[in-house]
């Protein structure tokens, strides 16, 4: 790789740019972690199984049954959300109030049920793709070459952060998971359901999981690993503070373009670990992240 | 500790006996003397199965120190695993130490490992204290990997040299059996003793609530990180052992999900009791064969689930046990084991 003069120049803006749309999807992800831990206080370490599920969903919908892209984006999100609605069912609500290892294991125990799952029903299917929807060409914005598929990734999930964010902010549904988050006590006095609203929380979690998940598959195929994603989204929400939407897309972004560079620079065994040492950084440093809460604990 | 009916300590030394009564002693003898002659009738199957559940239940005596009695939550145990094989490989093929050494020095790197990645926990717990030991796994194999291959051979497997004691050399499953399970007694009754002393009662006032114990006059930092050493030096142990009884090793063996399994074992067999990493290991143990013995008799029904179906049914059947266990039995088999020890010293009363 040329590093030097103009030509490098060009080099970093595009890593910039492909790191920062990779960091948008990670980001993405990390919404659905943040959303499921300010409702119930639950580190989700399912979230990655969830994307690689919700992948391989997505693309036997499309391709072995052929059913029309609109149509079998509906049905799988439908069938994502209701999953992940009665996974607080159980196993999630008899951990209320359960130690911290607990809460760990169990969304561990998913996770590893939702790999099997997934070795069974789709082992044989190696190398898959999704059916490409844009063909990909390479725009140049400011001489810096940009494939159409990096901007349509990036604007697609603006548009789905835009909305999240509406949803948050002003319907009644979202208002009510807000305030659950808040304290569940103070909720259930208003007359709020809080079991639904965390319900209501997997739900989403699971659908927006879904989302990242054919949003990736699209980028990089579809195969098992797409699950390390979620350890990932789990940095970028450590980085942004595990109690801010905005600090988890900003968290992605950093993750992103860390990956992205250190992976165009130095190499690629760095760059599968680049996110966890800056984990362990913010962790010794900056604990609550970039826009968390700070916990003082009183015994 | 409660006794049988009829049997009363009158002196502080019977009071901390481990086998206080004569049948206690009895049962003890008949177990060792069973585990004796275990391998002139069980076969080669059983041995390995024995041999490497062995293996596991010295991990995870570590990982309930630091996890089941000072409550710090460590996702990558099977990292310190391999800072142990390696560190007691390299000793052993490049400087050429005997094996009596490369054991320890493997554990006390893998203490040392602990050490660093316990820092944080000065800082933080709970989920970020679990974050950071996540991170330890996925640094510590990418240590092992990338920076110095012609060290640790890479991504590629790396050999270990024949294991030499004195110049009796091991090279059956036989020979390895027995060392294992002294290992295995000589471990379990250090930790059992450890647990027993002040350490151990400091570890489960840090588990139990950090800042109280504090309060009360434990050193905080040095209660966890010794935790941290001691449960990372049980891991070095086992890591070694593991590694000469296997003969190869390389970074692919000692992955996040085998952490995630060591914790599930040891939840499913009861956090912070001396028996339950013995049921936990040998429960999932058992429960991966059987998935293994079952999936191609799966298959041969049902053909079109396809050739991975025992490492699915593996999975599956796994998550759904620590899914089980957590919420119908959160403190594992052993304490199924103590309610049994209990009723049979109340018996024939049950009050």
């Amino acid at each position: 790789m040329d590093t030097r003069g103009g030509k490098g120049m060009i080099t970093f803006v595009q890593l910039l740019v492909i790191g920062i749309s990779v960091g948008f999807i990670y980001g993405l992800i990390a919404v659905g972690f943040v959303l499921i831990y300010k409702s119930s206080q639950i580190f989700n370490f399912a979230q990655g199984e969830m994307v690689m599920f919700g992948a391989f969903l997505m693309w036997s919908f499309l391709v072995p049954l052929g059913i029309t892209p609109a149509l079998a984006i509906i049905l799988v999100l439908a069938i994502v959300g209701l999953a992940g609605y009665g996974l607080e069912r159980f196993p999630l609500r008899p951990m209320i109030g359960q130690p911290i290892l607990a809460t760990i294991m169990i969304t561990m125990g998913i996770g590893v049920f939702l790999r099997g799952l997934a070795l069974l029903l789709w082992s044989s299917n190696i190398g898959i793709k999704f059916p490409s929807i844009i063909t990909e060409e390479t725009i140049s914005i400011f001489d810096v070459p940009i494939s159409n598929v990096t901007i349509g990734i990036f604007s697609f999930g603006l548009i789905l952060v835009i909305l999240l964010s509406l949803f948050f902010n002003y319907s009644r549904t979202g208002l009510h998971m807000r305030a659950a988050a808040e304290s569940h006590q103070l909720a259930q006095s208003m007359g709020i359901r809080v079991t639904r609203a965390i319900a209501q929380s997997w739900a989403i979690a699971a659908i927006v999981a879904t989302v990242g998940g054919f949003l990736l598959g699209y980028v990089r195929g579809i195969d098992f690993g797409l699950s390390e994603i979620g350890l990932i989204a789990v940095a970028a929400a450590l980085v942004g503070g595990l109690e801010s939407f905005k600090g988890a897309i900003f968290g992605g972004m950093i993750i992103g373009v860390a990956q992205t560079f250190t992976g165009g620079y130095v190499g690629y065994g760095l760059k599968e670990v680049i996110p966890f040492i800056i984990m362990v950084l913010v962790l010794i440093f900056k604990p609550y992240g970039l826009f968390g809460l700070v916990k003082i604990e009183r015994v | 500790m409660r006794r049988v009916s009829g049997v009363f300590d009158i002196s502080y030394i019977q009071d901390m006996t481990i086998f206080r009564t004569k049948y206690y002693s009895a049962g003890m003898v008949i177990l060792i003397l069973f585990f004796l002659i275990l391998p002139v009738f069980g076969s080669e199957f059983w041995l390995t199965f024995i041999n490497s559940t062995a293996v596991t239940v010295i991990a995870l005596q570590g990982l309930n120190i630091l996890t089941g009695y000072c409550g710090q939550i460590s996702i990558g145990h099977t990292a310190f695993m391999a800072v142990g094989a390696y560190s007691s490989t390299i000793l052993a093929a490049q400087f050429g130490l005997p094996f009596w050494l490369c054991l320890p020095c493997g554990g006390l790197g893998a203490g040392l490992a602990g050490i660093l990645f316990g820092l944080p926990s000065l800082r933080v717990k709970g989920y970020y204290l679990a974050l950071t030991t996540i991170a330890a796994q996925y640094l510590i194999i990418y240590m092992i990997k990338t920076p110095f291959p012609e060290i640790t051979g890479g991504a590629i497997a790396l050999n270990v040299p024949e294991v030499n004691l004195g110049g009796f050399v091991f090279n059956t499953e036989t020979h390895f059996y027995y060392f294992i399970m002294i290992m295995l007694a000589v471990m379990t009754f250090v930790a059992k003793s450890l647990m027993r002393s002040h350490y151990g009662r400091a570890f489960v006032a840090i588990r139990d609530n950090d800042i109280a114990s504090e309060a009360m006059g434990i050193n905080l930092y040095k209660g966890k990180l010794l935790a941290f050493f001691i449960g990372c030096f049980y891991a070095g142990i086992a890591g070694s052992i593991w590694a000469n009884y296997v003969r190869v090793i390389s970074p692919d063996d000692f992955t996040l999900t085998s952490s995630i399994w060591q914790i599930g074992m040891l939840i499913i067999g009861g956090l912070g009791s001396t028996m339950g990493p013995f049921f936990g290991a040998v429960f999932i143990g058992a429960l991966r064969e059987s998935c293994v013995i079952c999936g191609p008799w799966i298959t041969s029904i049902i053909p079109q689930l396809g050739a991975q179906i025992s490492a699915s049914l593996v999975e599956m059947s796994f998550g759904i046990a620590v899914i089980l266990f957590l919420v119908f039995e959160p403190r594992g088999i052993g304490h199924r084991w103590e309610i049994l020890k209990e009723s049979y010293r109340l018996w024939p009363f049950s009050y």
